[in-house]
C-alpha cells in the first residue's frame, strides 16, 4: 500500500489498520500516544477520519501500520463502513467506565467483519486507569465468542499500548515468536497506574468520610 | 467513467494520492448524488454495468440506507424496482433487457455481503406479507452453482446478524420482527432451506470446503430455533461426524462441522429429550481427535465442543430425577470426564476457560449429594491434581519473577488473574470433600518441602498457594481449632524453612499464608515465638528482597493487629530485632524510588504502635519506647526544614520524600494510641505528640544547624517531656522567644507547607497527619485547626480541596456544633475557591467529556455536597448565614437544586434534596417565593427526589401556615400551595403517564402526596378543597360525581381506605384531552384506592 500525501512511501511491510469503537471511548488518544505517528499523521477534515502512519520495530525488520482512525464517523453521513474497504487488522475500542461503550462492540465487531472477513482483530478495554469502573475485566467476554484477543489498556498511561500492536504484528507476519525489538517513542504517561496506591487512597477517604449519608438504598439505580 | 464513479473513486482513495480539495469536491458531489429522488435506480443501473468495487459498494450503501431510512415513503413501483433488481442480482441475474455486463456477485466479498445486507433490509420490511417468496424463489436458483449457493449463505447470515441473532443489542421492534420472521421461515421453508443444505454439503464436500463452511456456519446459527429433528437425525448426525473425522479435510470445514453439532448439543430442551439427543450422538467418536497439536483450530473446536457437551450432560444429570436418567447421565459424565481432564492438563489457557467452568458445576453438583461414590472421589483428586498443575509457574520465569521486570510482572498478574476460578474450584472442592482436600495439600507441601534443593521453586509456591487459597473457605470456628487436619498442617508451615526460601514469590505466599491462619497461633499460643519469627528473621521483615520486607511489614502489623496482648512479653525482642528496619526507614540515604505503592514500609511503625501503645504496657516504659522513636523521627525533619532554603532542586525533592516518609511514620506510629489513653488516661503521652513539633519549631525559629540523625533505643538517653500548654519557665529559659501559643502541635507540620509550598504529596500527608490527631487528641487539637486549614487552602487545587472538604467533614462529624466557629471562619474560602472552579450547571457530556479534569471537577462536586449535607445535619447551616458567607448562599443554593434534578448520579442527587431539604428549615423566610418555585419544579423529575421535594412542602405548610384564617407568616406561600403545588405535584404528577406505580420510588412519592393531600386539607380547609377538587379534578376530566366523592373522603379523613367506582371512571374518560396524562384513569384508580391494596 502506498502512503498517504506528504508522508514518505516506505520499502517495509505496511498494513492498513482500522480502529473503531463508539465516540468517546479514547481511540485517537490512543493513536496519538505514538509520537512519531503523530508527527507524520494526515488528517482529512472534510471526511473525519485521520490516518496515523506508526512504526514499529520487530526482530524480522520495521514494519508500519496505517492506523485509520475513523472518529467521528459514527453519525449518518461520510463512507462509514466504506472506510473499512481493504483493511488488514483491526482495534474494536470500548471503555471501560462506559458501560454501553462495550454493549455495543458486538455491533463494531460484525460491520467490520462485513467488510473485512477473517482479519485478526484485538479487542481493546480502554481506560483502565480510572477509578470507577463500569465494565469490570471478568464481564468482558465477547473475545472468546469471537476468537478475538482482548487487552486492557490505558492510552493515558500507555499501560499495554504495544501489545495489540505486537498481536496484530504476530498475526500478519504468521510469526508467533515474533517480538518488538524497541520500543516506539512514546508521550509520556499522563497519568500513573497505580491500583494499589488507588485503594489505599479510597480507603483512607472512606475511612475520613465515614458519616451517615442518607439511606443508600438507591444502589441498584444508574 | 462517468463524473459519479470519478467521484465515488475519488472520495474512496486510499492511497492519498488525491489532493484533499479535489477529495472533498467529490465527497460533496456524491452526496447531492445521494440526495437526487431517482436515486435508487442510478445506484441499480451502475451495479448492473459498473465493474469497480468501491462504486458498487458505494451503491450498495446507498440503497441499504434509502430502505432502512425511506422505506415506508417509498411508492409501490420503487419498492417493486429494487426487490427485483437486487434479487436478480443476488441470484446471478440480469434484469429486463437491460444492458447487463456486470454481475455483482462477481465481485469481492465484501461488496456481495453488503448486497446480503440490502436484502436483509428488504426482508425487514416485505417477509413475509409483501415479498412471502424470498427464500423459496432462492432456493430455486441454488442449481445454478457455487456462487448463487454462496450468496444464499451470506442472506442467511446477514439475517441472523441483522436480525436474528441475540448477541447483538436489539429494541423491541426489532425483536417483534424477527420473531415474525422466524414463525414464516419454520411453516413456509425451514425443512425445504434444510434440505438444500444436506444436498449442498453431499455435492461439495469435498471439491469446495469454503462453500460448505459457509452453509454449515448458517446451519450452526439456525440450529437454535428450528426443530431439532431436521438435523438431530440418521442423515445429518453421520455427516457432521464424517467431516469432523476424515482427515484429509481442510480443517476449516471440520471445525464448522464440530460448530454444529455443539449447536445441536446446546439446543435447548427438555431434559429427557436431550439425554436420549447426547446419548445418541456417540460423542467418543471425537475423543481421539484432542491428542493432535494442541494449536491446532480443530482441537480447539473440539474441546469447545466436549466441555460443552458435558456441561449438558452435567445439566440433565441435576434436572432428571429419575433412576434412569441418573443413571444414563452418570455413565455419559463419566465417559467424558477423561477427555475433560485430558484437556485441561494440555491445552491452552483459552480452551480450559470453559473447562474450569464446567468443572465447578460438576463439584458443585455433588454438594447435594450425602456422599461421594468411590468415582466421584477418585475424580475430586484428579480435580485437585489438575489444579495444582495448573497454578504452577513456568520455571523459565523464575528470575524475572524474582526481580519483578515487565514480563515477570506480566506473568504474575497473568497468573493471578487465571488462578481465580481455579481456585474457586479448589474451595468447592475443600467443601465437598475436605478430607481428601486436606490430605492432598498436606502431601503436596510435605513432598514440597522434602526437597533439599533449590530447584522446587514453582512447586512449593503452588503447595503454599493452596494452601492459602484454601483458607479463603475455612470459618473461624475451624481455623481456630485447627480440626481435621489443619491442627498438623499449621505447626508444619510455621516451622518449615524451605531452601527455596529466598525466592519473592515463595517468601510472599508464605508469609501471606500465615497471617490468614494466624488465628490458630491465636488460640495455640505456644505457636507465638515461631510464628514471630517467621515475620523477623530474614523469611520476613529481613527478607533480602524489598518487596517481600515491606509486604512482610505490613502483614506483621496485621498479626499484632490480631494478637495485640498476648504479644506484650515478646515487646522487648520485637524492638530489638526491628532496630535496624526502623532506622533505614528515614534514612538519607534511601532510594527513592523504592517508596512507592502502598507497601511503604511505614506498617512497621503501626505495628510498633499497637505494641507499645497498649494499656498493658507500663506507662515508664511506653514513654521510654515512645521517645526514642519521636525524638530521632523529629530531629531529621527539624534538620531538613533549616536545610531547604540552600538546596538546589535534587536535593530538595529527595528531601521531601524523607519528610514524606517521617510523616508517614509519625502517622503510622500514633495509630496505635487510643484517644482515651493520649487524653484521659495518660496525657503524658498525648503531649509527646505535641512535642515533636514542638522541637522542629524551635530549632526552626533559632536557625539552629542540623543535627545528625540518630535513632536511640530503649535505654539510652530519653527527651524530657515538655508540656507547652504549661508555658514552661524551663522551656522559656531555653527559648525565650516562645510563648506557648506558637508552641502548637501541628505548626512545623504546616512549617513544612510554607517550606515546600505546592508539594502535592506533603499536602497531602499533612492532612493524613491532622485527621490521625484529631483521632488520637480529640478535642486539644482545636487551637492549631484554623491555622492548618489556613495553610491547606493556599493556593489549593481541585483536587486538594477534596482532602480538605473531607477533613472539615471528620471534623463536623467528630465535633458536631464545637467546629462552629472554625467553620465560620472557612467557609468563604472554601466556598469561593470551589465556585471559582466548578460549572454552576451542567457539566459537558458527549463523546470527550470523560477528562480527567472533569472527573476531578465531579469528585469535589459530590465531597462538596457531602460536606453541606454533614453541616446540615449537624445543625450548624447557621455558617452560610454569617456576613462573609451571605454572598455564597444564593450560588449553593442554585448548585444545589440544580443538581437535585440534574446530577447523573442518583445517589448525589438524594444527597442534595436532602442538603436542600435540611437547608431550607433554617433559612426559610430567606428562601421564599423564588426558591419554591425551584423546589417546585425539582418534584417533577425522579421519584426519588420529588418524595423529598414534596416532604419540603409538608414541613413548610405545617411550619408556615397555622390554619386557614390566620395571617400568612410568609405571603404568598398558602396561594401557591394551593394553586400551584395542590394541582400539578399532587394532582397532575400522578397522572402522568411517567408516574409508574410498580416503581417503588414512585410509590414512596405517592405516600407522600397522600400526607401532603391531608396535611394541606388540616391547614387550609375548604380552600384547598375547593381548589383541588372542583377545580383541579374537573379540569382532568374527571366527573363531578368522582370529585365530590374524594372531597367527601377526604372530609371524613379517610382517604387512605378510600375506594370509589373506578369502573365508571374508565367508561367515562376515555379521550383525555391532555397529551401527557392518558394512561390516567388507571393511575387515578390507583390515586383513588391507595392503600386498599
Amino acid at each position: 500500500m502506498k502512503a498517504l500525501p506528504n508522508q514518505q512511501t516506505v520499502d517495509y511491510p505496511s498494513f492498513k489498520l482500522v480502529l473503531v469503537g463508539d465516540g468517546g471511548t479514547g481511540k485517537t488518544t490512543f493513536v496519538k500516544r505514538h509520537l512519531s505517528g503523530e508527527f507524520e499523521k494526515k488528517y482529512e477534515p472534510t471526511i473525519g477520519v485521520e490516518v496515523h502512519p506508526l512504526d514499529f520495530f520487530t526482530n524480522c525488520g520495521k514494519i508500519r501500520f496505517y492506523c485509520w482512525d475513523t472518529a467521528g464517523q459514527e453519525k449518518f453521513g461520510g463512507l462509514r463502513d466504506g472506510y473499512y474497504i481493504h483493511g488488514q487488522c483491526a482495534i474494536i475500542m470500548f471503555d471501560v467506565t462506559a458501560r454501553l461503550t462495550y454493549k455495543n462492540v458486538p455491533t463494531w465487531h460484525r460491520d467490520l467483519c462485513r467488510v473485512c472477513e477473517n482479519i485478526p482483530i484485538v479487542l481493546c478495554g480502554n481506560k483502565v486507569d480510572v477509578k470507577n469502573r463500569q465494565v469490570k475485566a471478568k464481564q468482558v467476554t465477547f473475545h472468546r465468542k469471537k476468537n478475538l484477543q482482548y487487552y486492557e489498556i490505558s492510552a493515558k498511561s500507555n499501560y499495554n499500548f504495544e501489545k495489540p500492536f505486537l498481536y496484530l504484528a504476530r498475526k500478519l507476519a504468521g510469526d508467533p515468536n515474533l517480538h518488538f525489538v524497541e520500543s516506539p517513542a512514546l508521550r509520556p504517561p499522563e497519568v500513573q497506574i497505580d491500583l494499589a496506591e488507588q485503594q489505599r487512597h479510597e480507603a483512607e477517604l472512606a475511612a475520613a468520610a465515614a458519616q451517615p449519608l442518607p439511606d443508600d438504598d438507591d444502589d441498584t439505580f444508574e | 467513467m462517468d463524473d459519479l464513479e470519478k467521484a465515488i473513486l475519488i472520495s474512496f482513495d486510499e492511497y492519498g494520492t488525491i489532493d484533499p480539495v479535489l477529495k472533498s469536491q467529490a465527497i460533496e458531489y456524491c452526496q447531492r448524488i445521494k440526495e437526487n429522488p431517482t436515486i435508487t435506480s442510478i445506484c441499480v443501473e451502475r451495479l448492473f454495468t459498473s465493474k469497480l468495487v468501491q462504486v458498487q459498494f458505494w451503491c450498495l450503501q446507498c440503497l441499504h440506507d434509502a430502505i432502512r431510512h425511506r422505506y415506508s415513503s417509498m411508492s409501490p413501483d420503487e419498492k417493486q424496482f429494487i426487490r427485483k433488481s437486487v434479487f436478480a442480482m443476488a441470484c446471478y441475474e440480469g434484469i429486463d433487457d437491460k444492458n447487463v455486463t456486470v454481475r455483482v456477485l462477481d465481485s469481492p466479498a465484501f461488496v456481495k455481503n453488503k448486497l446480503a445486507q440490502v436484502l436483509v433490509a428488504l426482508i425487514y420490511f416485505e417477509y413475509p406479507l409483501i415479498w412471502s417468496s424470498v427464500f423459496v424463489d432462492f432456493l430455486s436458483h441454488l442449481s445454478k452453482g457455487a456462487g448463487v449457493i454462496d450468496m444464499f449463505s451470506r442472506v442467511l447470515n446477514a439475517l441472523d446478524d441483522e436480525l436474528i441473532s441475540l448477541d447483538y443489542p436489539r429494541n423491541a421492534e426489532e425483536l417483534a420482527v424477527a420473531a415474525r420472521i422466524k414463525d414464516a421461515m419454520r411453516q413456509q421453508c425451514v425443512p425445504q432451506i434444510v434440505r438444500a443444505w444436506y444436498d449442498i454439503i453431499s455435492v461439495y464436500k469435498s471439491s469446495d470446503s469454503e462453500l460448505c463452511a459457509s452453509v454449515l456456519d448458517a446451519m450452526r446459527r439456525y440450529i437454535s430455533w428450528i426443530d431439532i429433528s431436521l438435523i438431530a437425525n440418521d442423515v445429518f448426525v453421520p455427516l457432521f461426524f464424517e467431516l469432523i473425522m476424515v482427515e484429509g479435510l481442510p480443517e476449516q470445514l471440520r471445525c464448522a462441522a464440530a460448530s454444529c453439532v455443539l449447536a445441536v448439543v446446546l439446543k435447548r430442551m427438555d431434559p429427557h429429550a436431550k439425554l436420549s439427543l447426547l446419548q445418541s450422538l456417540q460423542i467418543n467418536r471425537v475423543f481421539g481427535l484432542i491428542d493432535e497439536d494442541p494449536d491446532s483450530e480443530l482441537v480447539t473446536s473440539i474441546v469447545t465442543l466436549l466441555t460443552g457437551y458435558a456441561a449438558e450432560v452435567l445439566e440433565c444429570a441435576k434436572r432428571l430425577t429419575s433412576e434412569d436418567g441418573k443413571r444414563v447421565s452418570t455413565e455419559l459424565l463419566e465417559e467424558v470426564l477423561p477427555s475433560v481432564f485430558y484437556v485441561m492438563r494440555n491445552c491452552e489457557v483459552d480452551a480450559t476457560f470453559s473447562v474450569v467452568q464446567f468443572l465447578s458445576g460438576y463439584v458443585s453438583m455433588m454438594k447435594n449429594l450425602s456422599r461421594l461414590t468411590e468415582k466421584q472421589l477418585l475424580h475430586v483428586g484428579q480435580i485437585l491434581e489438575v489444579i495444582r498443575a495448573q497454578i504452577c509457574y513456568d520455571p523459565l520465569c523464575r528470575d524475572r519473577l524474582d526481580v519483578m521486570d515487565r514480563i515477570g510482572r506480566e506473568e504474575e498478574e497473568r497468573m493471578l488473574e487465571y488462578r481465580k476460578d481455579l481456585f474457586v474450584l479448589l474451595r468447592s472442592v475443600g467443601r465437598v470433600a475436605p478430607d481428601v482436600t486436606q490430605i492432598f495439600i498436606r502431601n503436596s507441601l510435605a513432598s514440597a518441602a522434602s526437597s533439599s534443593s533449590e530447584s522446587n521453586v514453582e512447586e512449593v509456591e503452588a503447595a503454599l498457594s493452596l494452601l492459602y487459597a484454601l483458607g479463603e473457605s475455612l470459618s473461624d470456628e475451624a481455623m481456630r481449632t485447627g480440626n481435621r487436619l489443619l491442627g498438623e498442617l499449621i505447626p508444619m508451615l510455621l516451622s518449615t524453612k524451605f531452601p527455596c526460601h529466598s525466592s519473592r514469590l515463595v517468601a510472599l505466599t508464605y508469609l501471606e499464608t500465615i497471617t490468614r491462619y494466624v488465628k490458630y497461633v491465636q488460640e495455640n499460643t505456644q505457636y507465638i515465638p515461631i510464628a514471630l519469627a517467621a515475620f523477623l528473621d530474614e523469611r520476613g521483615i529481613h527478607h533480602p528482597n524489598i518487596n517481600v520486607s515491606r509486604r512482610a511489614s505490613y502483614l506483621f502489623m496485621r498479626v499484632v493487629k490480631l494478637l495485640k496482648s498476648k504479644l506484650v512479653p515478646f515487646i522487648e525482642t520485637i524492638l530489638q530485632s526491628l532496630q535496624d528496619v526502623v532506622a533505614r526507614f528515614t534514612s538519607m540515604s534511601f532510594p527513592a524510588k523504592e517508596m512507592t505503592g502502598s507497601e511503604d514500609g511505614s506498617h512497621i511503625f503501626e505495628a510498633i504502635g499497637i505494641l507499645i501503645g497498649m494499656e498493658d504496657v507500663p506507662v515508664e516504659k511506653q514513654t521510654d519506647y515512645l521517645s526514642s522513636l519521636l525524638t530521632p523521627l523529629c530531629q531529621q525533619v527539624e534538620s531538613l526544614l533549616v536545610n531547604a532554603k540552600m538546596q538546589n532542586p535534587e536535593e530538595s525533592s529527595a528531601n521531601i520524600m524523607i519528610i514524606q516518609q517521617v510523616i508517614m511514620a509519625i502517622n503510622a506510629l500514633s495509630k496505635g494510641f487510643s484517644e482515651r489513653l493520649a487524653t484521659a488516661s495518660r496525657p503524658a503521652i498525648g503531649l509527646m505528640f505535641k512535642q515533636i513539633n514542638l522541637r522542629c519549631k524551635v530549632s526552626l525559629l533559632h536557625g539552629q544547624p542540623p543535627k545528625t540523625c540518630l535513632f536511640n533505643f530503649p535505654g539510652e538517653e530519653s527527651t524530657p517531656i515538655i508540656d507547652p500548654a504549661a508555658n514552661s519557665p524551663n522551656l522559656k529559659l531555653q527559648f525565650p522567644n516562645l510563648t506557648a501559643q506558637s508552641l502548637s502541635t501541628l505548626d512545623v507540620l504546616l512549617q513544612i507547607l510554607v517550606v515546600f509550598p505546592k508539594v502535592e504529596s506533603l499536602r497531602s500527608k499533612v492532612t493524613s497527619f491532622i485527621h490521625r490527631m484529631v483521632e488520637t487528641l480529640g478535642v486539644s487539637v482545636f487551637p492549631y485547626i484554623p491555622k492548618a486549614l489556613e495553610q491547606l487552602l493556599a493556593e489549593i487545587e481541585p483536587k486538594e480541596m477534596v482532602g480538605v472538604l473531607v477533613l472539615l467533614n471528620q471534623l463536623i462529624c467528630k465535633f458536631n456544633a464545637s467546629v462552629h466557629d472554625i467553620l465560620e471562619d472557612v467557609f468563604p474560602a472554601i466556598a469561593g475557591r470551589v465556585f471559582s472552579v466548578l460549572p454552576r450547571d451542567a457539566f459537558p457530556s458527549g463523546p470527550g467529556s470523560n477528562t480527567e479534569e472533569i472527573r476531578e471537577l465531579l469528585e469535589l462536586q459530590r465531597t462538596l455536597y457531602t460536606f453541606l449535607n454533614v453541616i446540615a445535619t449537624h445543625d450548624l447551616s447557621s455558617v452560610f448565614l454569617s456576613p462573609k458567607s451571605m454572598v455564597y448562599l444564593d450560588p449553593i443554593m442554585q448548585l444545589v437544586l440544580y443538581s437535585s434534578c440534574n446530577h447523573k448520579d442518583i445517589l448525589v442527587r438524594k444527597v442534595c434534596v436532602m442538603a436542600s431539604l435540611l437547608l431550607r428549615f433554617d433559612w426559610s423566610g430567606l428562601l421564599f417565593p423564588t426558591r419554591c418555585t425551584l423546589v417546585y419544579n425539582l418534584t417533577f423529575y425522579h421519584p426519588s427526589t420529588s418524595q423529598a421535594c414534596v416532604q419540603i412542602f409538608i414541613r413548610l405548610v405545617k411550619d408556615w401556615c397555622t390554619g386557614p384564617f390566620e395571617e400568612e407568616k410568609v405571603p404568598g406561600f398558602r396561594t401557591f400551595i394551593i394553586e400551584v403545588f395542590a394541582t400539578n405535584c399532587c394532582l397532575y404528577s400522578v397522572l402522568d403517564k411517567s408516574f409508574d406505580f410498580r416503581d417503588a420510588n414512585s410509590n414512596a412519592l405517592f405516600g407522600e402526596i397522600i400526607t401532603a393531600q391531608k396535611v394541606m386539607y388540616e391547614k387550609f380547609g375548604d380552600n384547598f378543597l375547593t381548589q383541588f377538587v372542583s377545580k383541579g379534578f374537573l379540569a382532568a376530566h374527571c366527573s363531578q360525581d368522582v370529585a365530590e366523592q374524594y372531597r367527601r373522603k377526604l372530609q371524613g379523613f379517610v382517604l387512605c381506605k378510600y375506594l370509589c367506582g373506578f369502573s365508571l371512571l374508565e367508561h367515562e374518560e376515555k379521550e383525555p384531552e391532555k397529551p401527557n396524562i392518558k394512561p390516567w384513569s388507571w393511575n387515578f384508580m390507583f390515586f383513588m384506592g391507595y392503600g386498599t391494596s
